[in-house]
């Protein structure tokens, strides 16, 4: 237990708690408490970005359970890693780069089995543009959350076609709202690249969502 | 030109966030040209759209679930040598069974089968002549012939039977006796003489997997051994 040994201590006691307190809940650390042992501090890091990074993962694959899974192994990840954790960047830049390369290592993967989709039996073998399977509906609906709903189904089933290495970025800027730089650091590439491949996929989806503009 | 100018407004409309202003220069473009003014609309709404997706939250038991899966990950080393050890030890013993089996399998698809002894060949005495030497008849020697096909369609043995071996004695030289019904044979019997084996020979296979099979050849006969009386219709007349 601290004691308070001057004057002064006493007077800015409560400062020098909050300045304590701001310190001890920042991501960084956080994961230092983690690394001594504090399971507490993990469980407040991982309260902090489930939501994000399930959402993140999900807005790249199209599939919530395998989101979630993947979610959890980049908590995984970060756990096992505590101790080769460096402060060089920010957390949230650190756990989004694990989350972006498990996400783009599952979508390969995919690939690679060559999944029967439904909307595969659609697209051209020779690379083309791909045909949409559920086209929208062009006739009005009742009530406008169910328009809402339906534009919302149309622009995840956009972005699910987008190349993943225009998917992520888009993602990253439109949905979660992370700045170019930030984005430049989870992805590991310049900034201008950046901005040019989510120029790239607003392309992409401008075409592919010209029914709900 | 003006493709120029568009397409710079255009990026800085792309690179612009959703809620800034834009620059003077923009915005006066953008009053003059119908084309970025359009361009302008459909970004922004896209954008709107796309940013409606808002987030997906991670299941209730999200948290639960990570904590088993780090338990299970840290668990010491000497429980996951051990349970190593223990899958191991048990793979193994599944495989010394498979292989014991197979041993024994195959084993007694290679067993030759083996043929019991049945009764020996037997001669016969006629009435009181002495029996006239036996004819040895040859050994019998089963063979088997092993199929020599894969194992995977096991066939029974083949088994070549000897052909069937004949006794035979000479009594054109000795007198035969006459047995009639008015005169019975020396003996008083009613019954002939001839000592026929009643009983049938049995030959017992095995064919090596533990079927066994008996073969049974019934007596041969040469009609009724007894005396027919003459009450009877069919009793044969005269001497027989």
């Amino acid at each position: 237990m601290n004691t308070l040994t001057t004057i002064d201590e006493l007077a800015f006691a409560p400062a020098l708690q909050q300045d304590t307190l701001e310190d001890t809940t920042s991501d960084h650390a956080l994961l230092e408490a983690t690394r001594s042992g504090d399971q507490d501090a993990f469980a407040e890091l991982v309260s902090r970005y489930r939501n994000q990074i399930t959402s993140y993962i999900y807005r790249m694959t199209s599939d919530y359970d395998g989101a979630v899974d993947l979610a959890q192994e980049t908590f995984v990840r970060v756990y096992r890693a505590r101790d080769r954790y460096q402060r060089s960047y920010a957390f949230s830049t650190y756990i989004y780069r694990i989350a972006t390369n498990l996400a783009i290592s599952e979508l390969r993967k995919r690939k690679r089995r060559k999944l029967v989709s439904l909307t595969g039996f659609f697209q051209p073998t020779d690379g083309g543009e791909a045909k949409e399977l559920n086209p929208p509906d062009q006739r009005p609906l009742q009530d406008s959350e169910l328009v809402d709903a339906e534009r919302r189904n149309a622009v995840q089933r956009a972005i699910g076609t987008l190349p993943e290495k225009y998917r992520a970025p888009l993602i990253l800027r439109d949905v979660d709202g992370r700045s170019y730089d930030e984005i430049a650091a989870i992805l590991e590439t310049s900034e201008g690249t950046v901005k040019s491949r989510i120029s790239r996929a607003r392309g992409f989806l401008r075409e592919k969502m010209r029914a709900y503009l | 030109m003006k493709d120029r100018q568009c397409e710079l407004i255009r990026r800085e409309l792309d690179e612009l966030p959703l809620n800034e202003d834009l620059s003077a220069a923009a915005a006066e473009h953008l009053q003059s040209c119908a084309a970025c003014r359009e361009f302008r609309r459909q970004q922004t709404k896209l954008r709107q759209i796309v940013g409606s997706l808002g987030t997906v939250n991670a299941p209730p038991d999200f948290d639960f679930r990570l904590r088993a899966r780090l338990a299970a990950d840290s668990q010491p080393s000497g429980t996951r040598y051990w349970s190593f050890a223990v899958k191991g030890l048990a793979t193994a013993a599944i495989l010394v069974v498979v292989g014991v089996g197979g041993a024994v399998v195959w084993q007694r698809g290679h067993q030759p089968v083996t043929v019991a002894e049945g009764p020996g060949v037997h001669t016969q005495e006629v009435g009181e002549t002495p029996p006239p030497p036996p004819t040895v008849a040859p050994k019998v020697t089963p063979v088997v012939v092993f199929n020599n096909e894969p194992r995977h369609k096991p066939q029974p043995p083949l088994v070549i039977k000897p052909k069937r071996t004949l006794t035979s004695a000479d009594f054109s030289s000795e007198g035969a006796n006459v047995v009639s019904i008015t005169r019975p044979a020396l003996n008083k019997s009613t019954v002939f003489p001839i000592e026929a084996s009643l009983q049938s020979v049995k030959v017992s296979l095995d064919d090596g997997r533990g079927n066994a099979r008996t073969i049974s050849f019934p007596p041969v006969s040469f009609g009724s051994q007894r005396v027919l009386t003459t009450a009877n219709q069919f009793a044969p007349k005269g001497n027989w």
